[in-house]
């Protein structure tokens, strides 16, 4: 029994043991290979690490590819590039700036750049831009999210603005003209009317429907002069007559397909698995315009889409739209500010922000990069068309950065809004209890 | 009345004639089987609800996108592409991510088994001052959200130099984890403590008792311990998420991520992804249930 045991004592040991020499061996490994800030190479060359969540396809083709030409065109720094998950990109970002931890530039979402200034997780970069001044290069709406007390916190990298898509076999068979599409909400009306085909809770084809895609806010400032919630001076604006009769407006759509026919297509297709307008259930759709990389990369062949600007309340109201964005950010309290902005400012060039554009279809920060994307050689048609109306629609697009005093707002709008769809709250009740609630949380 | 009771009486000492008895075996007999049928129909049409998303997921890792977004979809692919298993495999560094992911769970799975079942027998059977104290604090340490203690813990660990390495990942498990040990500490409160004074008696010490006589015939709770592990780790996505910094070092549910982007999602190299990330949790399963009921057998023969 005592030789068992001791045998017994020797195998458990020599696990753990084992066990204890593999951990550290990892452990040893990687430490040299320390992450977060940057360090210093053998070749005397500074590494950069820098995150971003273009993990695959022609982002992450397009991004390596302009990183190793900034390796190659500069003796001093060594860029790093390290995919990280979209969406969670920004939990580990918090975690590591937390730490102390973060890498040099990160991939920020545009719309809390001031929050991040603010708690002193982005550096100030306004020294580097007195320099050499580059926000004329970017559409101003952009310039205005990366500002926080009049300095600079990041740099605008690329944005999007929602715009309209049609099936034009469809305007075809409803004996609609495929080349004018409807440019004001009457005109909308009109044509899902003719595209329509079915009634009750059986429908072989819905013309349009305005909240499938596109959020009720985006309605509301678009009849609001594009004025969204807030305004620019940082207002409470949620109760406008305007935003009131949006919402009527979109409350009768849902009335006239009715909200069971709605709610059947919604949980069918909520997923974003199955794609309704490919599939000629819907005719039109208001959505972000890089929607159009899943129609090249998703539709068939023989598929015949246009796309236009959001329709207007009434003529001369203007065509207002959303959008939002990324920028590139370096983490509070990082090593290379200098070298970090020299490489972000390399991002935003007119020629890399060209070669990211033209490779993935997004619409870019930089307006001279656009300009040249709307009749660039290596694009066919289409995607001039793209580019020249994205270029157009930035002009009316309206970027919403949440505000300092009432970052959770929205959820207070939307339960609001959803009172109302749901019935128990007319347009106006509803925006009126919203105005009240948004208020009281940002006194 | 009186009649029609002496009738009736007539009737019962009838049904209680050697022919009625086989008839009222026989419909128990149907009835039994009456209810066994039942009970496969429920079970059958459980499993089929428990098994439609794994049927889906394998259907649509076999459709290319253009089938995908179709609408109504089709519920079997009409033309069947095992090439998105291929592209899966090929567009990150599928066999190296999964041996990373496979040698973090190896030592999660070691780690959790062996510490909580050591702790769980100094709970159930070992007399010490402040026991019953020490036990409540290790419960009430499930009371506190993960994401209370995430940043204060990457914090730590950032201080200690692990932010980068696999270790924020696998020392935790060597430590105890508070729900592990109280199921183990159940079950080994049903042992009998005469087992123990009898080891004594012999000479044995709690290190021989526990790895002896404890672990062996503790087995389906250790299993039960090792696959919840096993789980955990190999599906982790936040842990690897904060803690691994190099690409090199990823794990498979981190890389399976990049096929979501922020307007397209490939959902058939996603679900060709999905498909083959579980295949080993299915073999687990197959081959743990085995030992399962081997476990299970060993606890009836204590005696031994």
């Amino acid at each position: 029994m005592k030789s068992l045991f001791k045998r017994n004592i020797l195998k458990y040991g020599l696990t753990l043991g084992s066990a204890a020499l593999l951990l550290s061996a990892c452990g040893g490994e990687e430490s040299a290979s320390e992450s977060g800030a940057a360090t210093e190479g053998e070749d005397g060359r500074t590494t950069l690490e820098f995150w971003s969540f273009w993990g695959s396809g022609s982002r992450r083709d397009a991004i390596e590819d302009i990183i190793s030409d900034y390796n190659e065109s500069q003796e001093e720094v060594t860029v790093e590039y390290v995919y990280q998950p979209w969406g969670d990109i920004w939990t580990k970002s918090l975690a590591a700036i937390a730490g102390g931890n973060a890498p040099d530039v990160i991939v920020q979402d545009i719309n809390s750049v001031k929050q991040r200034a603010e708690a002193n997780q982005a550096t100030n970069i306004q020294e580097y831009l007195d320099e050499d001044d580059i926000s004329e290069n970017f559409y101003p709406q952009l310039w205005d999210t990366v500002l926080y007390e009049d300095e600079a916190y990041a740099l605008p990298f690329n944005t999007d603005t929602q715009v309209l898509f049609y099936n034009k076999t469809a305007f075809e068979e409803a004996g609609l003209d495929p080349e004018d599409p409807p440019s004001t909400w009457a005109e909308l009306e009109e044509a899902a009317r003719a595209l329509d085909q079915g009634s009750g809770d059986n429908w072989e084809q819905i013309g349009f429907y305005p909240r499938w895609n596109l959020g009720a806010d985006i309605w509301a400032l678009n009849a609001d002069n594009g004025v969204s919630w807030f305004n620019e001076e940082g207002d409470i604006r949620i109760n406008t007559p305007e935003k009131v009769e949006a919402l009527e407006w979109m409350l009768e759509w849902q009335d006239y397909y009715g909200r069971d026919t709605i709610n059947q297509y919604e949980a069918e297709f909520g997923s974003g698995v199955s794609d309704p307008f490919i599939s000629g259930l819907v005719a039109m759709r208001g959505q972000n315009i890089n929607y159009y990389t899943n129609l090249l990369e998703n539709a068939p062949d023989d598929f015949e889409y246009g796309v236009a600007p959001l329709p207007e309340k009434e003529e001369g109201s203007g065509h207002w739209s959303w959008g939002g964005g990324f920028v590139l950010e370096i983490p509070g309290n990082t090593e290379h500010p200098e070298e970090s902005y020299d490489f972000m400012k390399y991002l935003s060039s007119t020629e890399v922000q060209e070669q990211f554009g033209m490779n993935s279809f997004d619409i870019m920060a930089n307006t001279e990069a656009n300009e040249n994307l709307q009749s660039h050689p290596e694009l066919d048609e289409m995607g001039h068309r793209i580019y020249e109306l994205a270029d157009a629609n930035l002009d009316v697009t309206t970027i919403t950065p949440v505000p300092l005093n009432a970052p959770d707002f929205s959820s207070l709008v939307n339960a609001e809004i959803d009172a109302a769809f749901l019935g128990e709250k007319s347009a106006e009740e509803a925006l009126n209890d919203a105005q009240e609630a948004v208020e009281n949380l940002a006194e | 009345m009186i009649e029609s009771s002496k009738t009736k009486y007539v009737q019962e000492s009838d049904s209680s004639s050697s022919t009625s008895k086989t008839k009222y075996f026989k419909s128990k007999k149907k009835q039994d089987r009456n209810g066994k049928i039942l009970v496969y129909i429920v079970l059958i049409l459980v499993s089929v609800l428990l098994l439609s998303p794994l049927v889906w997921m394998v259907s649509t890792s076999l459709k290319p996108m253009q089938e995908i977004v179709r609408f109504p979809p089709t519920f079997i692919p009409e033309t069947i592409v095992w090439q998105n298993y291929v592209d899966t495999v090929q567009s990150f560094p599928f066999f190296k991510y999964m041996g990373n992911t496979l040698i973090i769970t190896i030592f999660v799975v070691l780690g959790n088994v062996l510490s909580n079942s050591f702790i769980a027998y100094g709970f159930a059977k070992i007399e010490f001052p402040g026991k019953k104290v020490l036990f409540a604090l290790v419960l009430a340490t499930m009371m506190v959200p993960g994401f209370v203690t995430m940043i204060p813990q990457y914090i730590l660990f950032t201080r200690i130099n692990w932010v980068g390495t696999y270790l924020p990942l696998i020392v935790p498990s060597f430590f105890g984890s508070a729900f592990n040990i109280f199921l183990l500490r159940q079950f080994y409160l049903s042992i009998n403590n005469e087992l123990i004074e009898a080891a004594k008696i012999d000479g044995a010490n709690h290190l021989y008792i526990w790895s002896h006589l404890m672990i062996p015939l503790t087995k389906p709770a250790l299993i039960t311990v090792g696959i919840m592990s096993f789980n955990g780790a190999w599906n982790d996505f936040l842990g690897p998420l904060l803690y691994i910094t190099d690409e090199s070092m990823y794990t498979l549910q981190i890389g399976l991520q990049s096929f979501s982007n922020q307007s397209t999602t490939q959902w058939n190299y996603l679900m060709a992804g999905a498909t083959l990330v579980l295949i080993p949790s299915i073999l687990l399963f197959f081959f743990a249930q085995k030992y399962f009921i081997e476990g299970m057998d060993l606890t009836g023969g204590t005696k031994g």
